[in-house]
């Protein structure tokens, strides 16, 4: 039987940790050029109490790659990502799940939900509820679907709290929002209104990949400079602030 | 890269090439397979332990891929063949040209008995982009990819960063250790040191992965 540690092996040299720090996103940990937060973060839905990447996915590169490829029908390239994001997924929840419940100051999160597909007709299938719902061992048993995609029209990569319908009423509990790329954070933003709404307690989101483009401003020589290999030991709730 | 026969490794790597040429046959279970890869100017010793571990790593199931470059590369295609093995050859030039041109019998026995593969045209002559490109195609193309002999400056290393940065393990000779660049990389997630193919052999296996998974 394949084991986490085995599995997670390799990302250690694919995974690139957010720092924070000046010039980071507070929110999403976006690279800002000097603003305390990125365009979307401080023009968007602020819902969720605490958003929590787990590596930056560049476009182009290995993680990118595997975030979009897992959810792709070719097998068995498909398949093999799940396990790897899966495996991915479990390390990191098991280190530091505790950081993200301890940062909204709740004892633990008694639900964990995913972020609906954008395709509703691919919602009952998307390999992320496999993922969430069963594959990763510390989720599995919590795992609801909260939500759904509402049948009201929104624009793309913006934020709407009409986005997505809660399937049923919450009574206050801490939730645990799991998305695989983090691009705007429309999706993800919405998900936490649409939660709330519905009577959720405080909202955390992790990510697997916040999205960025090495061209873009000075990504380049911030990416590079970022700490090498991935340290599984430290999240970016529980980091040392930087010494910058 | 449309086409079902293009390698699952392959698809599973962010800078596959679009097109491949390939000499002789590609089969899904190349998906089992180890690059051997070492450097031209290769020692005795090196050539015998890429013998080996060619040798070992076949008579284990698993097809082996190198360069066809003089040294490491030619002695891991050759036991492997020897050992009624089948080799991939991912070479640095198009797959009308032979180089070295002493390679030219053993690249058409690999192109009967195995594939000779190709990420360039045809036509296409050596250039000194092409070699760290086919190494990037190597990695991807298998499971993990084996050093044996290299010095600081060979391009085998190029090949050790394409494959972590592919997620891929790399084993590295002991040998190696002698030199400041290799014990460097053994630092990293991913890279062990080990000198025999049955020990590799069941550390790529451990890393297969399946379902359901354990933290055990």
């Amino acid at each position: 039987m394949p084991t986490v540690a085995e599995l997670t092996k390799g990302y250690g040299n694919v995974l690139l940790a957010p720092q924070p720090g000046p010039g980071v996103c507070q929110t999403c940990f976006n690279l800002t050029d000097g603003y305390d937060r990125c365009y979307a973060c401080a023009h968007g839905g602020r819902w969720l109490d605490a958003v929590v990447p787990i590596s930056y996915s560049v476009g182009g590169e290995q993680l990118h790659h595997a975030l979009v490829a897992y959810k792709r029908t070719l097998e068995p390239v498909a398949t093999h990502f799940t396990v790897q994001l899966a495996a991915v997924l479990w390390r990191f929840l098991s280190a530091h799940e505790q950081c993200v419940s301890r940062a909204l100051g709740v004892p633990a999160f008694s639900v964990v939900t995913t972020v609906p597909s954008n395709d509703p007709e691919r919602d009952d299938e998307h390999p992320l509820h496999g993922l969430v719902g069963q594959l990763v061992r510390p989720t599995r048993e919590r795992f609801r679907r909260l939500l759904v995609r509402s049948a009201y029209p929104v624009q793309p990569h913006r934020f709407d709290v009409n986005r997505y319908q809660p399937t049923g009423r919450l009574t206050g509990e801490p939730v645990l929002l799991i998305d695989d790329t983090w691009t705007t954070g429309a999706n993800a933003q919405s998900a936490a209104a649409a939660l709330k709404r519905a009577g959720a307690g405080p909202v955390a989101a992790i990510v697997i990949g916040r999205h960025l483009n090495r061209e873009w401003g000075s990504n380049d020589s911030q990416l590079n400079g970022l700490p090498k290999p991935f340290d599984w030991e430290h999240c970016v709730r529980c980091k040392q602030p930087d010494a910058r | 890269m449309l086409d079902p026969g293009y390698p699952v490794n392959l698809h599973a790597v962010h800078d596959r090439p679009a097109l491949l040429f390939v000499r002789g046959e590609l089969r899904a279970d190349d998906e089992r397979s180890v690059a051997i890869v070492g450097s031209r100017h290769a020692s005795q010793e090196g050539l015998a332990h890429a013998r080996r571990l060619a040798t070992g790593l076949s008579e284990a199931g698993y097809v082996v891929a190198s360069g066809l470059a003089a040294g490491i590369d030619a002695a891991a295609h050759t036991a492997t063949l020897d050992a009624g093995g089948r080799t991939l050859a991912v070479i640095g030039t198009g797959v009308d040209r032979v180089y070295p041109g002493v390679h030219a019998s053993l690249q058409r026995t690999i192109a009967e008995r195995g594939a000779v593969i190709s990420c360039f045209w045809p036509d296409q002559a050596p250039t000194r982009q092409s070699f760290p490109l086919r190494n990037g195609v190597m990695s991807g193309l298998t499971r993990a990819t084996v050093i044996v002999e290299a010095s600081s400056t060979s391009g085998t290393r190029v090949q050790a960063r394409r494959a972590l940065a592919h997620g891929r393990p790399v084993y590295l000779a002991t040998k190696l250790l002698a030199q400041r660049w290799a014990r460097e990389l053994a630092e990293r997630p991913n890279v062990r040191v080990s000198d025999t193919a049955d020990e590799i052999a069941a550390m790529i296996e451990r890393q297969r992965d399946g379902r359901p998974l354990t933290d055990e």
